[in-house]
């Protein structure tokens, strides 16, 4: 069954029990090597489809979907028999598609069009930079890969919209030794494959695993922290969480009853664009198929506005601002304004204090509910302005709100992490645990 | 699911084109998801995944493809594009007789989860949210999610391999939040098993809830945990995720054949303290990481991995066991067919002690309890693990004392499982679900009371 067919049979079986149905039709293309221990660790090279429906009544969804296109009967089914069981006193809705979409090209094709063999000589490029001296004791990780994803939404109501988007990222992993064994990871992403420079990437990740050689834990106390970009991007993940409409309705979020309220630091700036140049996460439309545009998130410190989807933005009576993605609300391409100074001058304003340039456990460590978090990290011990000693062993902990409160300077080191892009930041003040 | 006759072409088709090992690997799993939020169900979907992966080997050389076009032309266009990718051609004339004897089903399913009412699942799902609303009035939230999946494969291969599997799991997932004096705080609990619906009548429900709202109701007012090196008694159940966190990982194949671990090249040595012994053990009937074969079609078993102390085992899929020239040992899993298989945990529990967990409080004069663990991650390159606590108390003068919120435990695995100097025989499981190159995939974790005689503790600095 084609998918024309299958939309109107679908249709046609919506409308005679009395329903509004939406169809969204996705095909996602997946290239991946992996290069380990002198050879081809992994290889994949493949595709898929799937076809996801919506039922709407009385304000109320049913979903469904399914990866075989052969009867829209058993889907409809299957998505009245969720329909049935919802009970929500929220009202949902359809988009009609009326509105203005952005113009942006989201498709290059380089990827795709890159021969094989080009991408087999990049991770044993990529393997050989991360294996750059002999400190280094093995490279588990060369990777490269390249996603395309087409989607096409219509529904009954008259929208009708499709898009393709590509973009590629690699990154490495190598460990350095001495007494203790480090990690270094280095992270690449770009919309077309002369973006990522094999050689730079391992030599990044390499240097990283070098300069954690030597490590110790600090004292533990309350230190000024330099939270790199790379480490910013993921505590980001909890900003993330807080500013959705959905989180802030449902009560667990922190920042409920906060907009137009000073959260942070008056040289803060937040926002989120549907356009970035070079970002692959560009999009003109969302999930709902309602147009993305910029919202400003913070502005000078404070809080002014949340993310929305149709129906949490029907609830606080804004309109959608074309958030709905992956089935929660999320932010396109979240920006954190740039700051004035280089990383270097951020180490010198530093002065003494702990650079952290990775975390883990946020997914775990991390309170999204109250904004605490404490969570594992590493990264440079920085005397008069001079990086001292690598730092590990030692964990962070604070409150989310108030580190953005804390924030004294802000990096021009910009960095794109595939939905976040973000500087370094200094900070006045954190709390460290280690000796 | 295909004819053999089309699966035999398709192996035949990889093996001609490249490749001295073909696997096909088809897959149909049914899933629902249903969340409640508020007292009300505010989603609820139907998944049906369905597709093929095909997988060839060259020596250590791996490729894979997947598709979920199941026409002859694409299968086989896609078997040559996987054989080409190998390029070199070490099997010839394969004369291939699929071994399809039944492998005995070890988990007996009553209620298929698929044939009961959605509305029978609603009604479990808001018994727990009233039981967890009504434990207190600073209970401000409960989130409850309810997930079942019913998955058939089916995995062959140029070795005669055929084996089918049926897998199916239920799970009811419990969140609170707790708010008092402008303090929020989570709590969670997320029971369950390779069951159908029966798996209702061997939980209590409204404890399960009661258990998620207790969790967040302590730790609302909690003070900060204090923050340095101290013993730690890690509770019972889900404590057990630190053995899958910080050894677990690090025994997989996936790591262990690249010498990306720090326990390659260890077996027969000592790595733990000689009160540790573990197992990895998919053979458990109805456990929520069990299966009858892996998902190459290997047998799946019971492993011991730690026996007193000393390495004895490693968790191996077909391609670590090329790497590192030893068996599969039934450990090859992934979450659906767009991943490669690889070496991964199943149920892994560390084996029951001598001690009352009482006596374990007992004996430690200053230090943390750690009751209920959030989840964890590893590096299993350095062995660097860190895991939240999401219910701890102080223990003081041999005694639990006040309950402390935000720690953060961290370390290296090799040295925790050296420290490990008491472990109690309260054996019991926790459910979690476990994420790593191959997709997400259920896993229990288990353990009875142990003590560590030192761990850093992430807190706050007085």
């Amino acid at each position: 069954m084609n998918l024309k067919e299958f939309k109107d049979k679908l249709f046609a079986l919506a409308k005679k029990n009395g329903f509004e149905a939406q169809v969204e039709f996705s095909e996602k293309m997946e290239f991946m090597v992996s290069y380990a221990n002198d050879d081809i660790d992994q290889y994949k090279d493949a595709s898929n489809s799937r076809v996801t429906i919506k039922i709407l009544k009385d304000g109320k969804i049913g979903k469904s979907f399914s990866e075989r296109f052969d009867d829209p009967e058993a889907l409809f089914n299957e998505a009245l028999s969720n329909w049935k069981i919802t009970d929500t006193e929220d009202e949902n809705f359809f988009y009609d598609g009326k509105g203005k979409y952005l113009e942006m090209k989201t498709y290059d094709g380089n990827f795709e069009k890159t021969p094989v063999k080009e991408k087999l000589d990049f991770v044993k490029k990529l393997y050989n930079s991360a294996k750059c001296d002999e400190r280094i004791v093995t490279v588990p990780n060369a990777v490269f890969q390249n996603l395309k994803i087409s989607k096409s939404i219509s529904n009954t109501l008259g929208l009708d919209i499709s898009s393709t988007m590509d973009g590629g990222f690699s990154y490495a992993i190598s460990i350095s030794k001495d007494d203790n064994t480090h990690s270094g990871f280095w992270f690449e992403i770009g919309k077309r494959f002369e973006d990522l420079s094999p050689e730079q990437i391992g030599k990044k990740a390499c240097k990283e695993a070098l300069s954690l050689l030597g490590a110790k834990p600090v004292k533990s106390g309350k230190y000024r922290v330099i939270i790199r970009n790379t480490a910013f991007e993921e505590l980001l993940g909890l900003l993330k969480s807080m500013i959705s409409a959905e989180n802030v309705q449902k009560n667990i979020s922190p920042l409920k009853g906060k907009i137009n309220e000073k959260i942070g630091n008056t040289i803060l700036n937040i926002k989120d664009l549907p356009y970035v140049e070079g970002s692959i996460n560009n999009r003109p439309f969302d999930d709902e198929g309602v147009p993305t545009k910029e919202t400003v998130i913070i502005e000078n410190g404070v809080l002014k506005s949340y993310l929305y989807d149709l129906k949490t933005a029907k609830k606080d009576n804004v309109e959608s601002t074309g958030n709905s993605l992956n089935g929660s609300i999320e932010p396109i391409n979240l920006v954190i304004e740039s700051g004035n100074y280089s990383f270097n001058e951020l180490v010198n304003k530093l002065d003494n204090g702990i650079i952290i340039i990775s975390i883990d456990g946020m997914h775990s460590g991390a309170n999204p509910v109250s904004g605490n978090f404490s969570l594992g990290a590493r990264g440079y011990k920085v005397e008069n302005g001079e990086i001292v000693h690598a730092v590990e062993q030692i964990t962070i902990s604070g409150n989310f709100i108030d580190l953005l409160n804390k924030i004294e300077s802000v990096g021009n080191d910009s960095k794109d992490f595939g939905g976040v892009i973000t500087p370094s930041i200094l900070i006045s003040e954190l709390d460290i645990a280690g000796e | 699911m295909l004819s053999k006759d089309l699966i035999k072409d398709i192996i035949g088709t990889v093996l001609k084109y490249g490749g001295d090992f073909a696997e096909v690997f088809i897959e149909n799993k049914y899933e629902n998801r249903i969340e409640l939020a508020d007292g009300f169900i505010q989603k609820a979907n139907t998944n049906n995944i369905s597709g093929i992966g095909i997988r060839g080997f060259l020596g250590n050389k791996a490729i894979y493809a997947y598709t979920n076009i199941f026409e002859r032309d694409n299968l086989l266009s896609v078997a040559k594009r996987v054989g080409e990718a190998l390029s070199e051609t070490k099997v010839s004339n394969l004369k291939l007789d699929f071994d399809d004897k039944k492998i005995k089903n070890r988990h007996l399913i009553h209620f298929y989860p698929m044939e009961i009412d959605k509305t029978e699942k609603a009604k479990i799902m808001k018994t727990a949210y009233h039981a967890a609303k009504n434990f207190s009035n600073l209970i401000k939230q409960v989130l409850v999610w309810y997930w079942e999946y019913d998955q058939e494969i089916l995995v062959a291969n140029s070795e005669g391999t055929w084996a089918e599997d049926r897998r199916v799991k239920t799970r009811l997932m419990i969140n609170t939040v707790a708010e008092h004096n402008g303090n929020m705080e989570r709590g969670f609990y997320g029971p369950g098993a390779g069951m159908g619906f029966e798996f209702f009548n061997t939980i209590d429900v409204e404890e399960a809830a009661k258990r998620a709202a207790r969790i967040a109701v302590r730790m609302v007012d909690a003070e900060p945990a204090p923050a340095g090196k101290m013993p730690v008694v890690i509770s019972n159940e889900f404590g057990g995720v630190i053995f899958h966190e910080a050894v677990g990982h690090a025994l997989e194949a996936t790591s262990v054949a690249k010498g990306a671990s720090v326990f390659a090249g260890k077996l027969g040595q000592k790595v733990a303290a000689e009160c540790v012994s573990a197992v990895d053990d998919a053979t458990i009937p109805n456990g929520w990481g069990s299966a009858n074969v892996d998902d190459e079609g290997t047998p799946t078993r019971r492993n011991l991995l730690i026996d007193k102390g000393i390495l004895v085992g490693y968790l191996i899929d077909k391609l670590g066991a090329r790497r590192m020239n030893m068996e599969s040992t039934g450990s090859a899993r992934r979450q659906d067919y767009t991943f490669a298989p690889t070496s991964r945990m199943s149920n892994t529990f560390i084996l029951p002690g001598k001690y009352y967990p009482e006596e374990i409080i007992a004996a430690t004069e200053y230090g943390l309890y750690a009751k209920t663990m959030g989840g964890g991650s590893v590096m299993p390159g350095t062995g660097e693990f860190n895991f939240a606590v999401m219910e701890a108390y102080l223990i003081e003068n041999g005694k639990i004392t006040k309950p402390v919120k935000g720690a953060t435990l961290i370390g290296k695995g090799y040295e925790i499982i050296q420290k490990i100097d008491m472990v109690g025989n309260d054996i019991a499981r926790g459910q979690g679900v476990c994420g790593s190159i191959s997709g997400a995939v259920p896993a229990d974790v288990g353990q009875p009371t142990i003590r560590v005689s030192e761990i850093l503790v992430g807190g706050r600095n007085k």
